[in-house]
């Protein structure tokens, strides 16, 4: 009974979704005045319905409910609750589901945190979100639908949640991946209404600043957790693998970044009306392409979702009627006379559209990066090419490049008029010595420097003095300091430390495969391993043989556990990597191959400042987060 | 000029919209294959009946001829197990196998109970001739030329459709 | 003080840069004579991708046939080939599609050049607009 309930209630929120992408518009724009409904009402209207239905698609995990067919997929009895309550987002159709509930809780968040006396904007808005609410509904409705039973005879069992999705970090990173994307509806539709009303730049881009900021802050989040988990669960120590989801994620990530710096200085100064205009869209565009490449399954890829190509099409659909829709009225929108205000060259204005440029190409880049191997067999008749790790590294260097010096003077510049650069020898000999205590402290730690890794360590300490001695170049209290400085403190040298922890990592990391057994021990580095014991384990749905192996670096030694499990309902084999942490090095174990009787190969490695990638992405999101709600105090 | 400029996003998004449906529709899994028009790799292993009979490049070239990659452990081998035999039946093609990464009692023991549509087969318990022919997995199936010449490749299970399309045009040369 | 640090930077790069002496153990399983074969060994296992998993490189995945690879590029290396012949080796068998590094040639040309020409001409671009507008 309560998947049907689930599924009425999402039928119901379909028909109202429709009324609200509708009836609003015929108010304003038909002149039906006796069509106004209350927007307010109508979205936490929405937003309670989806919430009901996600709510009973939970349920029916959490009661072992498998004439769903969706659950029968994805869960079984002998699973721990904790992960069937993830499961209800562990695939393609329930994830829909999440991802609308997001869209709606955004929705919800931009009618009673946005005021504005212009009623008819914020209905307009209201309306063009809800379409494409619509659009999602109709979507998982008609192709994903999550509560769909098998009748008349339901399996006894389910065929298990994919295991290695059965970890913390996985229940974590999809809900907040998929808010990072749907928040970024609210951006283009504020962005499609602005073109539609002629909206003052200055007014339109102040609305969407703090959703964009906390959309960007949800995808760093997302993206870092995501990075965390496959680098302890896929279990060969990588923790980005340039993968087309990946990518998916990365290239709305940018734009996002791209759109609230250019926003920032269309609020400031009303210019780059129509670029960001335009950013909002592709933003938007981009968190949905990103999806349908995902899960059209014209990518092959590691986190591949159930394919089917109705749903590719479905999806491809949606992307081209809002995105060429909106396309379409802006190129035919005459926005008459544009504010100018003139910049110098070396204006601050100049510095966020030298940051735009290199944003904007980069996800340029990495979305034709992506999409390359598809072009490249069209045109060569079925050739094959992969385009991976190496490529992605090559172009994303001289770009992170220039966009790090361009972040360390960035809050130098002044606004419209040509910046003094008397600054510029401080900062140089200051990041100097920071860089120089940097590799000063690795020589120490590692006992080797890398050529390697110098220039990416430079542009760490550029871009951590250019943030720091700004704070202390405006004289601010420390109480101001919170108050104005603290949100693009935590996010710039957050980046530093990212790209410190990038560095380091790429350079410094150690690998080794190693065949022992029981007792035997091997030299690593400056650490002696030793194959303490290996036994089997029974877990709540695997079985597992756990191996004990030591490092000992003569004043430490640490015992590091690894696991081979054994998924009883499907017999899938994940290998549990063991990683001892430290803010400094990770040591990290990931059990092979059982080559003879109770000798074991085992991949060992040494990642130092990995922690810092994360560190970095947690300070960046914190950061964008605290300007985000900075923007509704302001008001 | 500025209407153009205007227009530009929409053209652009518009045709990749275009070429992401072009890809959808004719979406193939086939894989490249890198040895088309090569010649088959030397290679030298024992056969799965005899572990003494050492065969060479030189015991499968001498007439055109299929090699078919299979093991016990590939279900997929079985689906298309019936079709090598009734082709071994009809046509008067030779077909190889290449046993791959597999046991050799149980292979022996599917040969006897299926049937065997294979003149010999190669035990390449190791995958080195399978690296040599940039095998992806089993089933795989390969057409050699009295040349020699590896013409054509099929990656999964071979059926009647799959032998009309790719490669019953070989035995007319 | 920037002096001193301008100092120790120096006395740092001009230290021999430490290269430890290989020891070879047996328990290792791809013993090499020299750290260059090792350290070319782990980068290939990076690059190369496994043809089986659609999307994971040979050092991310222990199936058969990346372990049959692994073992392939070690005999290789272990014969002193270079990277480039190691690739070559690879590519002739299983296609571009085996390294994650697309070769340069026309057909990849708009990938390996593309960004870096967008770039110059937007940067291009916006100076001349802002210069038309002043």
């Amino acid at each position: 009974m309560i998947p049907e309930f689930g599924h009425l209630i999402l039928i119901v929120h379909l028909i109202l979704s429709l009324l609200g992408g509708t009836l609003p518009l015929l108010a304003v724009y038909g002149n039906y005045r006796s069509l106004e409904i209350s927007i307010k009402k109508l979205s936490f209207m929405l937003f309670i319905l989806i919430t009901i239905s996600f709510l009973s698609l939970i349920y029916s995990f959490l009661v072992d409910d498998f004439s769903v067919a969706y659950v029968a997929q994805n869960s079984n009895i002998n699973l721990p609750v904790y992960y069937k309550l993830a499961a209800t987002w562990g695939a393609h159709e329930g994830s829909l589901v999440l991802w609308i509930l997001a869209m709606n809780a955004w929705l919800i968040g931009f009618i009673f945190f946005t005021h504005s006396k212009d009623k008819d904007f914020l209905s307009t808005v209201f309306s063009i979100s809800c379409q494409v609410i619509f659009a999602f509904s109709l979507f998982t409705l008609f192709t994903s639908n999550p509560f769909e039973r098998i009748l008349p005879i339901p399996p006894l069992n389910g065929a298990d949640l994919n295991p290695s999705l059965q970890d913390f970090a996985f229940t974590v990173h999809p809900p907040l991946l998929y808010f990072g994307y749907s928040g970024l509806l609210i951006p283009f539709a504020i962005a499609v209404a602005a073109i539609l009303f002629k909206k003052d730049t200055r007014e339109w881009a102040s609305y969407s600043r703090p959703w964009t900021l906390l959309s960007c802050s949800f995808l760093t989040l997302g993206i870092a957790l995501g990075s965390w988990w496959a680098y302890y669960e896929l279990g060969w120590g990588g923790w980005w693998f340039w993968d087309p989801v990946e990518n998916a994620a990365f290239v709305p990530w940018l734009l996002s970044v791209a759109l609230f710096h250019s926003l920032i200085t269309s609020q400031n100064r009303g210019v780059f009306g129509k670029w960001s205009i335009l950013l909002s869209i592709f933003a938007f565009a981009t968190s949905l392409l990103g999806t349908f490449l995902v899960r059209s399954g014209i990518l092959t890829s590691v986190h591949a979702f159930a394919l089917d190509p109705e749903r590719g099409i479905f999806l491809l659909a949606i992307l081209a009627f809002f995105v060429i829709g909106s396309l379409f009225i802006y190129s035919i929108t005459d926005f008459g006379h544009v504010e100018e205000n003139k910049y110098e060259l070396t204006s601050k204005e100049f510095g966020f559209l030298l940051n735009n440029l290199l944003l904007v190409v980069l996800a340029i880049s990495i979305l034709f990066g992506t999409i390359f191997p598809l072009i490249y067999e069209a045109f060569t008749g079925g050739k094959q090419i992969s385009v991976g790790a190496p490529y992605f590294e090559i172009i994303l260097f001289p770009f992170a490049l220039a966009l790090g010096l361009l972040q360390g003077v960035a809050l130098y510049l002044s606004w419209g008029q040509s910046s003094s650069f008397s600054f510029l020898p401080r900062l140089l000999i200051e990041s100097l010595s920071i860089f120089s205590l940097i590799i000063l402290i690795l020589f120490v730690l590692f006992d080797n420097l890398y050529l390697s890794s110098f220039a990416t360590i430079f542009l760490a300490s550029w871009i951590l003095v250019g943030t720091l001695q700004m704070t202390k170049k405006r004289n601010l209290s420390y109480w101001n300091f919170l108050r104005k400085r603290l949100a693009v403190t935590f996010a710039h040298a957050g980046m530093a430390i990212l790209i410190i922890g990038v560095g380091v990592v790429s350079s410094y990391s150690l690998e080794k495969e190693i065949i022992l057994s029981p007792g035997d021990s091997t030299e690593f580095s400056d650490q002696t391993i030793n194959f303490q014991s290996i036994d089997d384990l029974l877990g709540p749905n695997y079985t597992s043989k756990s191996a004990v192996v030591s490092f000992d670096d003569g004043s430490k030694l640490s015992n590091i556990v690894t696991e081979k499990r054994t998924y009883l309902p499907s017999g899938q084999i994940t290998t549990e990597a063991g990683i001892q942490a430290d803010l400094f090095k990770d040591l990290y174990v990931s059990i092979g191959d059982n080559l003879q009787s109770n000798i074991w190969s085992f991949k060992i490695q040494i990642k130092p400042f990995i922690r810092w990638i994360w560190l970095g992405a947690l300070l960046i999101a914190i950061g964008s987060f605290l300007a985000g709600v900075k923007q509704f105090q302001r008001r | 000029m500025k209407k153009i400029i205007d227009a530009l996003p929409l053209v652009v998004f518009a045709s990749l919209i275009i070429v992401l449906f072009s890809f959808l529709s004719d979406k193939d899994d086939q894989l490249e294959t890198a040895l088309i028009d090569s010649s088959f790799p030397d290679f030298n292993l024992g056969s799965l009946s005899d572990e003494s009979r050492v065969l060479t490049k030189q015991d499968i070239i001498k007439l055109p001829a299929l090699i078919n990659v299979w093991a016990t452990w590939c279900i997929a081998c079985r689906v298309e197990h019936p079709f090598l035999m009734k082709l071994k039946e009809e046509s008067r093609l030779t077909i190889y196998g290449l046993n791959y990464k597999d046991n050799k009692l149980k292979a022996l023991d599917l040969l006897e109970r299926d049937g065997n549509p294979f003149e010999f087969s190669i035990y390449d318990f190791e995958g080195r001739l399978a690296i040599d022919l940039g095998v992806y997995g089993a089933p795989e199936t390969f057409f050699i030329d009295k040349n020699g010449l590896i013409r054509e490749r099929h990656v999964g299970v071979i059926d009647e459709k799959v032998w009309e399309e790719k490669f019953s045009k070989y035995l007319n040369e | 003080m920037n002096k001193l640090i301008f100092f120790l930077l120096f006395i740092i790069c001009s230290m021999q840069i430490s290269v430890e002496e290989k020891v070879n153990f047996d328990n290792e399983a791809y013993p090499f004579a020299s750290d260059v074969q090792e350290s070319l060994f782990y980068s290939l296992l990076n690059e190369l991708r496994c043809p089986k998993c659609q999307s994971s490189n040979l050092a991310g995945s222990n199936s058969p046939i990346s372990n049959d690879l692994k073992r392939e590029v070690y005999e290789l290396v272990v014969e002193g080939k270079s990277s480039k012949q190691i690739k070559d080796h690879l590519v002739d068998r299983y296609g571009n599609f085996i390294i994650y590094n697309p070769p340069i040639e026309p057909a990849t040309y708009a990938l390996w050049f593309g960004p870096f020409i967008l770039i110059l001409l937007s940067v291009l671009v916006i100076i001349f607009v802002r210069k038309r507008i002043t």
